[in-house]
């Protein structure tokens, strides 16, 4: 067998994306070097012989997807699983934990001037975030973060996928985060308990 | 189950928060207001601004407002800061405009409202590619989040037309007969002479009656404790079948039957 013959197979199979590392797994004569090669084989091959999918890198790994172009001709059936769309709210939240992520309820809801535990637990239920770690201050609030589902979710391979605030129109560039500004504003007050 | 709106800038999904606002809160209602009017976020006309602010809160009504206590928290901290504006304030001793941390808020949630914008195209982007039957994990609903689209008027109306049950209908309903349950019996074992097996809801269905099916149902496990008949149901609420009880007639299938220790969740 070659190797990205081996490497194929485990993609076909998946219904979701692997790591390099995981894809290795499927035989003693892969290395994480060889799947990378092995792709970029299978990429080659899928372009020259006109496939109408492709590899790509999305959630720290790899899946076989449909290319785009051909989203018309499966939306017309019912039975092909279409993921939901998150609701407007959602994403602000989404949004809100993936750029200050570590960041705990109280903080989100600031930012977007509403309430967010509800939102917040429908992102859980959805996967896309989770307790990441828990703040030392007072009660402990738990901080969130984002998944490797969440980088599915938008098809992004990691967080540097994500839009760059140096790229976006409107911007506060020399904004100091929520806690340095605390400090900042009293700076002689120690936090004792 | 797909509720995606086609239309509208933000596609509200089809998920379980559902906010019926017209805006998502109020820093979003204050943003539409200075960028509506073209306003210097830096310089906020902040009087202007709190009038109109208010005016639009009135105007949408704070019953329309999922969240009308954090648009009145707003109200309060902008009539504080105009409040501070209209101190005199001395000079450059390094003290804050007090606008400075809304402004602060305003530019990072018009950010975040950028990014908001951006994923959802990505989100929209990726849809567009599909995986392999793929299924994505479905919400678990939590009761409080379902949202509630009746109105009072709504829940008013129909609790009036409610009709109660009508005392006379059910002085009515005596039962006219007893259902013996020997009768029964012998019309299980009747129909058990031509054939094997007979499905007990071809046995009650002449009937209209519950007790025709409770004195079936009482007559099929009198019998089943005669070791007449065996009763086999394959699951839970699938049909109940009963077979012909003595061994000759069945073969492997009833020995099988008959060992009822080994498939308890066969028996009934």
């Amino acid at each position: 067998m070659k190797a990205s013959q081996i490497v194929e197979v485990v993609l076909f199979a998946s219904d979701a994306p692997l790591k390099a590392e995981e894809i290795a797994r499927a035989d003693e004569s892969l290395d994480e070097d060889r799947v990378q090669e092995a792709i970029e084989d299978l990429r080659t091959l899928y372009d020259d012989s006109e496939r109408a999918f492709q590899i790509v890198e999305l959630g720290e790994g790899y899946q076989l997807l449909t290319r785009p172009e051909f989203a018309p001709y499966l939306e017309r059936f019912d039975t092909v699983p279409r993921p939901p769309r998150l609701s407007g709210p959602a994403l602000e939240t989404l949004a809100i934990i993936a750029y200050r992520q570590p960041i705990g309820r109280i903080e989100i809801e600031y930012i977007r001037g509403v309430q967010a535990a509800g939102v917040i637990r429908t992102l859980q239920d959805r996967d896309l975030v989770e307790v990441v770690a828990r703040a030392e201050g007072l009660g402990r609030p738990l901080l969130y973060g984002t998944t490797r589902r969440f980088l599915e979710h938008f098809g992004f391979a990691s967080l540097d996928d994500l839009p760059r605030p140096e790229d976006l129109p409107i911007l506060l560039r020399d904004r100091a985060p929520l806690e340095e500004l605390a400090e900042s504003e009293e700076p002689e007050e120690e936090p004792e308990f | 189950m797909n509720l995606v709106p086609r239309h509208g800038p933000i596609p509200k999904g089809d998920f379980l928060i559902v906010e019926l606002d017209p805006f998502q809160g109020p820093l979003d209602l204050l943003l539409h207001l200075i960028r509506q009017q073209d306003i210097d976020v830096f310089d906020i006309p902040i009087s202007t601004i709190t009038d109109q602010f208010l005016a639009a809160v009135q105007e949408i009504g704070v019953e329309e407002l999922d969240s009308a206590g954090e648009f009145l928290e707003m109200a309060a901290t902008l009539i504080r800061i105009k409040a501070q504006m209209l101190l005199p304030r001395p000079g450059d001793d390094g003290e804050e405009d007090p606008r400075a941390e809304l402004v602060r808020r305003l530019l990072e949630y018009e950010q975040i409202r950028e990014i908001t914008t951006r994923l959802s195209r990505s989100e929209a982007e990726r849809a567009r590619r599909f995986g392999k039957g793929h299924v994505e994990p479905r919400p678990q609903r939590y009761v409080e989040d379902t949202p509630l689209e009746t109105t009072w008027e709504e829940v008013m109306e129909a609790a009036m037309h409610v009709e109660l049950p009508h005392p006379l209908t059910r002085a009515l309903r005596i039962t006219t007969g007893l259902v013996a349950m020997e009768e029964k019996i012998q019309l299980i074992m009747g129909r058990l002479k031509d054939v094997a097996r007979v499905e007990f809801k071809d046995l009650v269905a002449p009937w209209k009656e519950k007790m025709h099916g409770v004195m079936t149902l009482l007559a099929g496990l009198e019998l089943s404790r005669q070791r007449a008949v065996t009763l086999r149901q394959s699951r839970l609420f699938s049909e109940l079948w009963i077979l012909r009880g003595d061994p000759q007639g069945w073969t492997g299938a009833l020995a099988d039957a008959e060992n009822q220790e080994t498939e308890p969740e066969e028996e009934v």
